[in-house]
C-alpha cells in the first residue's frame, strides 16, 4: 500500500504542478488575486505530495520492500540502515526523486516567505517553478519511474556494494542538489520579472539571499565530493577534471558571478539585464550538469544511468528550458530599464571585472568539458581533454581575478579611487612579496611560479583581513575598535571570511600540487622509507575481520627526526561475498599537513606495494571552502537592506566613512 | 480498501488546495511593494548615520538616491487595482473540482499497480512454510554468511547446494572462502574446479585444470580431479592420454564403486570414435593437423548420426558446442536451425534445447 | 567619462578578457589534448614513437607479468590486435585480467606502450566508455570475451565436453 499511494503522490504532484504553472500567470495578466493565490497554496501542496512520495520511497528502501523494483535493484536488506536510507538517492531513479524534492521544497519556501512579494511577482515565479517541477515529474514517471512493482517479489535485493556504503558519498549529493536546484528559485525569477517586463528592488531584494543559500550548499557538495575522492580512492588526488566534477564547478562559477552582480543590482539598481542573464546561465549550468551526470552521456565515477530514452527526455527538458529562457530574454530584455550609472574605477566596476573573469573561465571549463563530446559525436574521433588543458586556460584567467579580489570591496560604490585602496593595501602587498621572497629562497632552484602562487595567497589573505582592519580603524583608533567592529554589518564579515576562505584554499592548493612528495615503493616487514622528511617503517601485517570483510592491515611506525610520533594502519578489505576489493588509506594530520599511506598488492614474498604522500598544507584546501561557506553564512545572517551609498568625492578623507 | 480511501483522500486535499484561494473572501491581500521597500531603506540610513556607520554626507546622497527611486516607484506602480475575473475563476473551480481527479486518476491507473500489496522484510519473515523454498534457505545461510563470512562449515554446506541450483559463479566462489577458510583439501580443489568447468559450459578450461592439478598434488587418488583431467586431455584432442587415465583409474577402481559405468562409457567414447591403443604408436607423433583432422572427422560423424536421428538433444547441443569450440558459429547456428527443425514435433525436447541453447551463449 | 565612454570601456574590457581566453583555450586545445586509442588503433595507424595517448582494452588474461620493484607488463586486447603494455607503480584495486582498463603514456621505439597511468575506475561494473564502444566495434562484448580465449588457446576442439560427476 505504501509504495502504491506514494507513486499516487508522485502523480498528484505532477497534476498540481500542472495547475500552477498556468492559472497564476493568467491570474497575473488579468490581476485576479484569487486566481495568483492559486499558486501559493498548490505550491504548498504540490511541496506536501512530493513530501509523500519521497518518504513513501524512503519507508520501502527503510523496510526493504523488494515488491518495488527500485528497491531490489539498489538495497539488500543487510545493509546497515543508515546506508538504506542514503540508498535511495544512490541511484538514478531516487536521486530525481530528491531533486524533484528539493525543488518542491524551495518552490514552497517562496510561497510561505513570499508574503512581502508584490503579488503578480510571486505567482509569476511560482508558475515558473512549476514548468521545471512539471517537467520533472514527468521525467519521472516516463522514463525513471521509482515505484515500479514486481509481482514476485524475490527474497533478496541485489545491491550491496561497498564502495557506495560511505558517508561522505552518501551526503555529498543531497548538498549537490540542494545547490542545483536552489539556482532555480534565481531561474523562476528572472523568468518572472521578464515575463513582467520590469524588476523592482522586491526583486533584488529577494534573489541575492536565495542565490547565496545555493551557493552555500553547492559550494560544500563540491567540497566534500572532493575530500572523498581524496580518502577513499587511494590516490591522493582532490580533483580530477572530470567532466561530473566540472559539471558542478560550471554553475559554481557562474553563481559566484550571480551573487556579484545580485550585491550590484540590489544596493544599486545597476547591471540589471546582466543579472537576469546570469541567472538563467546558472540555472542552465545546473540543468546541464544534471543532464551530463544523470543520461550516461558521459560514462564515469558517476556512471548510473545508460538508458537513452532518459537522456533524449532530459536533453529535451534542457532544450526547452536554456532555450525557452534565452529566448524570452532575446524577446523581452529590452524591455527592462537600465538603471545606475558607475566609474570603471568603483566598486561595480570590480564586480564587472569579477563577473567578466568568472564567466570566462566557466566558458573554458564548458569548452574543455563538451569538446570531447561534441568532436566525438561530430568526427567520431575520441579525446581526453586532462588536467594540462585546464591549467592552461582556467589557470591564467583566475589570476587576475584573485588579484583583484582585495580591491573590490575597498573601492567606494559609483567611483572609487585605486590609489587610496592600493595605499590601503600595501601591508598585504608587503607580506606577499616578503611571502614570495622567502618561498624563493626557500625552494631555491625548485618550481619557478609556486613562491608567486604562495605570494598571491597571503595576499588575497591578508587583504581580506586589512579591509576589516581599515573598517574597525584598528591602527587610527584602536580604543574604538572594538566596538566599530561589533557594529559593521555582517555581510562586511561574511566578504572577509568569504575572500579570505578563498585565500587559504589558493595556498593549500600551491602547497599540495609543488610539494607534495610521493613515495612508491615494495616493502617488507622492518624496512624503512623517507617521505618529506618523515621516516616511515614497516612493522608488520595483521589479519583482522570486519561485519562482512576480511582486511589485511599493515602497520607503518612514523618517526620525525628519531622522534616516534606515531602509528599509521592502512588496509586492504576483501568483501568475501561479493569477492571485491577495496583500499583503505590511512591518514596522519600534522598541522595543516597529511601523511597519506595506501596499499597496494601483497605478493608472495611477503613484499608489499606501498604508496606514501606527504601533502604539506592539504587540509587547507578544504579549510578554505569551510571558511569560504562560513562568510556566505554570515552575509546570509545579515538582514538588513542594502543602499549602495556612493562615497562623495569632497569628504572622502575627513569622514573615512565605514561603508 | 484501505488503499483507495487514502488515494481518495489524497485527491480531495490535492482538489481542496487549488478551490481554496479561490473561495476566500476577497479581503486585502497580503503583498509587498515596491514603495514600501524604498520607505524602509530610507528609515535604514537614518539608523546606520545614527549608529556612526556612514558619515553624513554619504548619507545624504543615499537619501537622495533612494528618494528619487521612490518617486519614480511610486510614479510607476500600477495603479490597476485587482480585477476579479468571476468568470475564470468559476472555470478553474470547475476544471479543478472534475479534471484534476479526472486526469490523476487516469495517469496513476496507467502507471500504477494498485492491486499489488507492499511485501516489507518483517512481513516475509512471517510469512508461512508454504513458501518457504530452496531458494529462501540458500538466502538466509548467505545471508548469514555475508555478516560472518568466516563460518567455514556455512561455506562447505552451501556450496554444493548451490551447485545443484546451477549457480556456478556463486558456487566458485562459496569453495574459494570454504578453502580460505577450512584449509585446501583434494576434494575442495576438485569440487572448485568442477565448479569452474561447469560456469564455463563443460569446458575444462586453463583455470579449472590448475585446480584439478591442485588437487592431485595434495592426493594423487583424487577421483574426480582424475576423472576431469581426463575429460581434459579428451577435449584438448590427446584421446591417447585421456583414454590412459581412464583405464588406470578403472584398473583401480572396486568393483562396487559407483563412477565405473561412467568411466566405461567415457572409454568406449574415446576409443570407439580414435581407436586408440598402445600398439598405435603413430599416433603419439600425430601433427596437430593430423589431430585437428581427427576432431573433425569425429564431429562429422555425430552430425551424420543426428541427421538420421533428430530425437538426440544431447547429441545437437554437444555438436553446437562443438562448431562453437571450433571457432566455427556459422555452422553451429546451421546446426541450431537443423535441430530446431528435426525437433518441432517435440516441444519437450525443443524446451530442453533451447535451454541449453542458452547456456551456450546463443539465444533463439 | 560620459556614459559612451563608460560603455566603451566596459566593452572594451569585456572583448579583450575574451580575446585572451579563446586564445589560451585554442593554444591549450592544440598542446594538450591526448588522444583515446584502440590496439587496431596502434598496429594498423602505426603512431610515432613519443606521442601520448590513451590506450584502453582488455587485460589479455594470462599476460600480467609482475617484475620486480613495481614494474609490470601486460597486454590490452580489443580481440582483434594486442599492444604490449609496460607500467611502473601500483594498479588500481580493480585492475584484473579480462577486465576494462585504460592506460595513459607513449610508444617506445620496439612498440611497447610505456604507460605512466593506468585506470580503472571505482565502480566495479564500470566498463570506461571507450573501452566499451570500441570492443563493440569490434563485436566482442565482455560476456562472449570470457569465453574466447579459452577457445583459442584450447587449440583443437572438443568433441563433447560432459561435466557430469564421477
Amino acid at each position: 500500500m505504501m509504495p502504491e499511494a506514494g507513486h499516487y503522490a508522485l502523480v498528484l504532484a505532477l497534476v498540481l504542478a500542472l495547475v500552477q504553472a498556468v492559472v497564476p500567470i493568467i491570474g497575473a495578466r488579468r490581476r485576479d488575486p484569487a486566481l495568483m493565490n492559486v499558486a501559493a497554496s498548490t505550491a504548498s501542496a504540490q511541496f506536501m505530495f512530493a513530501l509523500i512520495s519521497f518518504g513513501a520511497l524512503t519507508a520501502s528502501h527503510m523496510v526493504s520492500d523488494f515488491s518495488v523494483a527500485n528497491v531490489f535493484e539498489n538495497s539488500h536488506s543487510l545493509k546497515p540502515m543508515l546506508y538504506k536510507i542514503t540508498g535511495v538517492w544512490g541511484n538514478h531513479e531516487g536521486s530525481m526523486m530528491l531533486w524533484v524534492f528539493i525543488l518542491a521544497l524551495f518552490g514552497a519556501l517562496v510561497a510561505v516567505f513570499g508574503g512581502n512579494l508584490p503579488a503578480t511577482l510571486r505567482a509569476n515565479v511560482l508558475a515558473a517553478q512549476a514548468w521545471i517541477a512539471a517537467a520533472f515529474y514527468l521525467f519521472i514517471l516516463t522514463t525513471s519511474n521509482p515505484f515500479l512493482r514486481i509481482a514476485n517479489p524475490p527474497v533478496e535485493g541485489r545491491d550491496l556494494n561497498p564502495v557506495l556504503q560511505d558517508i561522505g558519498l552518501a551526503l555529498h549529493p543531497p548538498l549537490l542538489y540542494l545547490g542545483y536546484v536552489g539556482f532555480s528559485i534565481s531561474f523562476s525569477f528572472a523568468v518572472a520579472a521578464l515575463i513582467e517586463g520590469r524588476i523592482d528592488a522586491a526583486w533584488a531584494r529577494w534573489v541575492r539571499p536565495w542565490t547565496l543559500v545555493a551557493w552555500i550548499f553547492l559550494t560544500l557538495g563540491i567540497a566534500m565530493g572532493s575530500y572523498w575522492a581524496y580518502y577513499e580512492l587511494g590516490w591522493g588526488g582532490w580533483w580530477f577534471w572530470d567532466p561530473v566534477e566540472n559539471a558542478s564547478l560550471m554553475p559554481w562559477l557562474s553563481g559566484t558571478a550571480l551573487l556579484h552582480s545580485a550585491l550590484v543590482m540590489e544596493k544599486r539598481n545597476a547591471l540589471k539585464i546582466w543579472t537576469i542573464l546570469l541567472a538563467i546561465l546558472t540555472f542552465s549550468l545546473s540543468l546541464l550538469g544534471t543532464f551530463l551526470v544523470r543520461s550516461g552521456v558521459l560514462t564515469s565515477v558517476h556512471a548510473f544511468a545508460t538508458d537513452p530514452a532518459r537522456g533524449v527526455f532530459i536533453l529535451a527538458i534542457l532544450i526547452f528550458f536554456i532555450g525557452g529562457g534565452f529566448a524570452l530574454y532575446a524577446w523581452r530584455a529590452g524591455s527592462l530599464k537600465q538603471g545606475g550609472l558607475f566609474a570603471p574605477v568603483s566598486r561595480e566596476g570590480a564586480l564587472v571585472l569579477n563577473n567578466l573573469l568568472l564567466t570566462t573561465a566557466c566558458a573554458t571549463v564548458f569548452v574543455g568539458t563538451l569538446y570531447p563530446l561534441a568532436l566525438e559525436a561530430l568526427a567520431a574521433d575520441k579525446i581526453s581533454v586532462g588536467a594540462p588543458f585546464f591549467n592552461l586556460t582556467f589557470g591564467p584567467l583566475f589570476v587576475p581575478l584573485l588579484i583583484a579580489v582585495p580591491f573590490g570591496p575597498l573601492l567606494a560604490w559609483k567611483r572609487g579611487d585605486l590609489l587610496g585602496a592600493s595605499q590601503r593595501l600595501i601591508a598585504a602587498g608587503l607580506l606577499a612579496l616578503a611571502g614570495v621572497a622567502l618561498v624563493m629562497a626557500w625552494s631555491w632552484g625548485g618550481p619557478a611560479l609556486a613562491p608567486f602562487g604562495v605570494g598571491l595567497a597571503i595576499f588575497v589573505i591578508v587583504g581580506a583581513v586589512s579591509d576589516l582592519v581599515e573598517r574597525c580603524g584598528l591602527i587610527r583608533k584602536p580604543a574604538l575598535a572594538l566596538k566599530r567592529a561589533r557594529g559593521l554589518p555582517a555581510s562586511t564579515w561574511g566578504t572577509a571570511f568569504a575572500h579570505a576562505g578563498l585565500g587559504l584554499t589558493l595556498l593549500g592548493i600551491v602547497c599540495e600540487t609543488t610539494w607534495s612528495d610521493e613515495r612508491i615503493a615494495t616493502m617488507r616487514a622492518g624496512d624503512q622509507t623517507m617521505v618529506g622528511g618523515y621516516s616511515v617503517r614497516l612493522d608488520g601485517f595483521a589479519q583482522r575481520h570486519g561485519p562482512n570483510y576480511r582486511e589485511v592491515t599493515a602497520q607503518f611506525a612514523v618517526a620525525r627526526n628519531g622522534a616516534a610520533i606515531g602509528v599509521m594502519e592502512p588496509s586492504k578489505r576483501n568483501f568475501v561475498t561479493r569477492g571485491s576489493a577495496t583500499t583503505e588509506a590511512a591518514l596522519m594530520t600534522r598541522g595543516f599537513s597529511q601523511l597519506y599511506i595506501s596499499l597496494g598488492d601483497l605478493s608472495a614474498d611477503g613484499t608489499i606495494a606501498v604508496r606514501l604522500y606527504h601533502k604539506p598544507l592539504v587540509l587547507l584546501i578544504w579549510l578554505g571552502t569551510v571558511v569560504m561557506v562560513f562568510g556566505g553564512g554570515l552575509s546570509l545572517m545579515d538582514r538588513r537592506l542594502r543602499v549602495g551609498a556612493p562615497r562623495p568625492a569632497r569628504s572622502a578623507k575627513a569622514l573615512q566613512p565605514a561603508e | 480498501m484501505t488503499l483507495w480511501f487514502i488515494l481518495a483522500l489524497m485527491t480531495v486535499a490535492a482538489v481542496f488546495a487549488v478551490l481554496w484561494p479561490l473561495g476566500r473572501a476577497p479581503g486585502a491581500p497580503r503583498e509587498g511593494s515596491e514603495t514600501a521597500i524604498y520607505k524602509d531603506q530610507l528609515g535604514e540610513i537614518e539608523r546606520d548615520l545614527a549608529a556612526g556607520l556612514i558619515g553624513a554626507g554619504e548619507a545624504e546622497a543615499a537619501r537622495t538616491e533612494v528618494s528619487r527611486r521612490l518617486l519614480a516607484a511610486a510614479d510607476a506602480s500600477p495603479v490597476a487595482a485587482a480585477a476579479p475575473q468571476r468568470g475564470l475563476r468559476r472555470a478553474v473551480a470547475v476544471a479543478a473540482l472534475i479534471g484534476l481527479p479526472f486526469v490523476s486518476g487516469a495517469l496513476y491507473l496507467k502507471l500504477g499497480t494498485p492491486g499489488l500489496p507492499a511485501f516489507p522484510l518483517a512481513e516475509r519473515a512471517q510469512a508461512p512454510a508454504a513458501t518457504e523454498s530452496l531458494d529462501r534457505l540458500v538466502m538466509q545461510v548467505e545471508a548469514r554468511l555475508e555478516k560472518n563470512p568466516n563460518d567455514g562449515r556455512g561455506w562447505e554446506v552451501l556450496a554444493p547446494v548451490l551447485m545443484r541450483l546451477g549457480r556456478y559463479p556463486d558456487a566458485i566462489k562459496a569453495l574459494r572462502n570454504s578453502i580460505a577458510t577450512n584449509g585446501p583439501t583434494a576434494t575442495r580443489h576438485a569440487d572448485l574446479g568442477e565448479a569452474i568447468l561447469m560456469g564455463a559450459n563443460g569446458v575444462v578450461t586453463a583455470e579449472a585444470k590448475a585446480e584439478f592439478e591442485h588437487a592431485l598434488a595434495l592426493d594423487a587418488d583424487e577421483i574426480k580431479a582424475r576423472y576431469f583431467l581426463g575429460l581434459a586431455a579428451e577435449q584438448d584432442g590427446r584421446t591417447r592420454e585421456a583414454a590412459g587415465i581412464w583405464r588406470a583409474m578403472l584398473a583401480k577402481a572396486p568393483d562396487d564403486a559407483p563412477w565405473r559405468p561412467l568411466l566405461q562409457r567415457a572409454l568406449a567414447r574415446v576409443e570407439g570414435v580414435a581407436a586408440p591403443s598402445e600398439e598405435q604408436i603413430a599416433a603419439a607423433g600425430a601433427s596437430d593437423a593430423e589431430r585437428g583432422e581427427k576432431v573433425r572427422g569425429m564431429v562429422e560423424r555425430l552430425a551424420t548420426r543426428l541427421r538420421q536421428d533428430g530425437s538426440d538433444v544431447d547429441g545437437w547441443l554437444r555438436l553446437v558446442r562443438a562448431y562453437m569450440v571450433m571457432g566455427d558459429r556459422d555452422k553451429a547456428l546451421a546446426s541450431v536451425k537443423d535441430a530446431r527443425a528435426a525437433l518441432t514435433q517435440d516441444a519437450g525436447r525443443l524446451r530442453q534445447l533451447n535451454e541449453g541453447l542458452k547456456g551456450l551463449g546463443i539465444d533463439g | 567619462m560620459t556614459r559612451k565612454q563608460r560603455r566603451l570601456v566596459l566593452i572594451g574590457s569585456a572583448l579583450a578578457v575574451l580575446a585572451v581566453a579563446v586564445a589560451l583555450v585554442l593554444n591549450a586545445l592544440r598542446d594538450s589534448i591526448v588522444f583515446f586509442t584502440t590496439p587496431t588503433d596502434v598496429v594498423e595507424k602505426s603512431i610515432q614513437p613519443g606521442k601520448r595517448f590513451r590506450l584502453g582494452g582488455l587485460v589479455q588474461p594470462g599476460t600480467l607479468v609482475k617484475g620486480g620493484n613495481l614494474a609490470v607488463k601486460f597486454e590490452i586486447t580489443d580481440g582483434k590486435s594486442n599492444v604490449k603494455v609496460a607500467y611502473q607503480g601500483i594498479l588500481p584495486d580493480l585492475f584484473r585480467e579480462g577486465q576494462g582498463v585504460v592506460s595513459e603514456g607513449v610508444l617506445d621505439a620496439g612498440g611497447v606502450f610505456k604507460a605512466d597511468t593506468v585506470l580503472a575506475k571505482h565502480d566495479e561494473n564500470y566498463m570506461p566508455k571507450e573501452v566499451a564502444d570500441a570492443l563493440k566495434k569490434q563485436g566482442h562484448w565482455k560476456d562472449d570475451y570470457a569465453a574466447k580465449p579459452e577457445a583459442a588457446g584450447g587449440a583443437a576442439a572438443a568433441t563433447s565436453a560432459q561435466g557430469g560427476k564421477p
